[in-house]
């Protein structure tokens, strides 16, 4: 494990090509001069010693199981109806639909799981699996995942860490097998599927479950990680085409308003052992604005789907 | 022609030697870091990777209300101390790590905000040129609750 490694430009551009297109995942990560460091032709000592005190940056988004943890947690109910159905699986015939929708069926299977509904996971996870196979992920979700979580669907913690570590698996392996795009898009249908899930829990009411209304508002500040994550691969056709519809998103989620209209604070309390964060802050979205954008995350959801 | 051949023979040393660090990154997050996730439920997202000494790193995640959270950072043995800030957009510091001498953080959100997990490798020697490199992981918990 223990390595010393002497920096020569050889292992700094090397490392500029492999570092900048794999490692992380989830949040996919961005090197700051890096662009300029692999253009340039020369690299001296100085250049060098600046590279490596750069800072990396990384976007991360709330991941399928988080986002069917918000849902429950704001008081959401399970509706079957609205998962992707199992048979649409045959239809996904490129990477990129395969990806989306590898994020997509990691969502209905985390909020399947959530609500308790065994025989839903164990079908969500084996289309996952056929998904994840179709990307050529070694390993990520094999025939003993599923067997575990048939045999443990009523220890929940179980199937929560069952789940959590075959997306990590799936996220690793394309983003350390240089297939970043792919890994974003993942987590990017997973994103969707959570907010078209979300959306269509509220039937369409501003009122009905103020919670998740909130919730859905805050996606405004995801939308962004979204966006920069999508920001590192300009030029690759496949997040060209998910930028052209975030940023049909971002149109109206730049209607919704939030401020914080107070200091960020931490406070502890010694005896509980619990640290607290909180700000004032206030939201505001118009039913108009979020008429458009019921619609407009069903469109991009059947699109992603079909 | 020998000089070519000498070069991308360094470079395929290089590559599958990155290569084989990433997946070792890979092994280290979910063999060991997993583990720091305690009765928190990890959100399976996978933020790992090779940091040198002296290189610094941010995470932005939003963080939501009425959630409870685990922040861990855990290191290659390798690698010097990792100390992380997390930071609101205002900069305001509201954890460091260096100072409460722990590498774990529980904390509850009172209100949805977008934080940064700010990291920073420290250096064992900054005047050499040899550099220690290893793996570092961000895992997130939640409270399954």
């Amino acid at each position: 494990m223990k390595r010393v490694l002497y920096l020569p430009a050889a292992y700094l551009a090397v490392t500029l090509i492999f570092s900048f297109t794999s490692c992380v995942s989830d949040s996919s990560q961005k090197k700051e001069k890096s662009v300029e460091a692999a253009a340039g032709q020369k690299v001296n000592e100085k250049a060098m010693e600046d590279f490596n005190k750069s800072k990396l940056i990384f976007y991360s988004l709330p991941s399928p199981l988080e986002t069917a943890m918000l849902i429950k947690r704001a008081g959401a109910t399970y509706d079957e109806d609205l998962l992707n159905p199992l048979n649409n699986i045959d239809k996904y015939n490129t990477n990129i639909k395969k990806a989306l929708n590898l994020g997509i069926y990691s969502a209905d299977l985390s909020y399947s799981s959530l609500f308790d509904q065994t025989q839903s996971s164990v079908k969500y996870m084996a289309n996952a699996k056929k998904l994840a196979d179709g990307l050529g992920i070694l390993n990520a979700i094999d025939e003993n995942t599923i067997k575990k979580l048939e045999n443990n669907m009523n220890n929940r913690d179980v199937v929560l860490d069952i789940i959590s570590e075959t997306f990590m698996n799936s996220n690793a392996y394309l983003s350390e097998e240089n297939r970043p795009v792919m890994a974003v898009s993942v987590l990017i249908g997973g994103w969707i599927e959570g907010l078209y899930i979300a959306t269509k829990l509220t039937n369409g009411s501003l009122t009905n479950n103020k919670k998740l209304i909130e919730r859905i508002v805050y996606q405004k500040l995801s939308l962004y990680t979204v966006l920069n994550l999508l920001e590192s691969f300009k030029g690759n056709q496949d997040a060209d085409y998910l930028r052209k519809r975030m940023d049909d998103l971002k149109v109206i989620f730049d209607q919704v308003k939030i401020k914080n209209t107070s200091k960020v604070e931490a406070s502890t309390d010694k005896k509980n052992k619990v640290t607290t964060i909180k700000a004032e802050s206030e939201v505001d979205i118009s039913p108009e604005v979020f008429d458009k954008l019921l619609k407009k995350v069903e469109e991009i959801r059947t699109e992603f789907i079909s | 022609m020998f000089k070519i051949l000498r070069l991308s023979g360094l470079f395929v040393l290089f590559a599958l030697f990155s290569v084989s660090s990433e997946a070792q990154c890979f092994s280290f997050a979910k063999g060991v870091c997993k583990s720091t996730m305690g009765g928190y439920v990890y959100d399976g997202n996978y933020n790992a990777t090779i940091l040198n000494e002296g290189e610094t790193a941010e995470i932005y995640k939003t963080f939501f209300k009425g959630q409870a959270y685990r922040v861990s950072v855990c290191k290659a043995d390798s690698l010097p101390d990792v100390y992380f800030k997390i930071i609101d957009g205002e900069n305001e510091v509201l954890f460091d790590s260096e100072t409460e001498q722990t590498n774990t953080w529980d904390f509850e959100m009172e209100s949805t905000q977008q934080l940064i997990v700010q990291l920073r490798v420290l250096e064992k020697n900054p005047s050499s040129r040899i550099k220690i490199s290893g793996c570092v992981a961000v895992m997130f918990g939640i409270k399954n609750r």
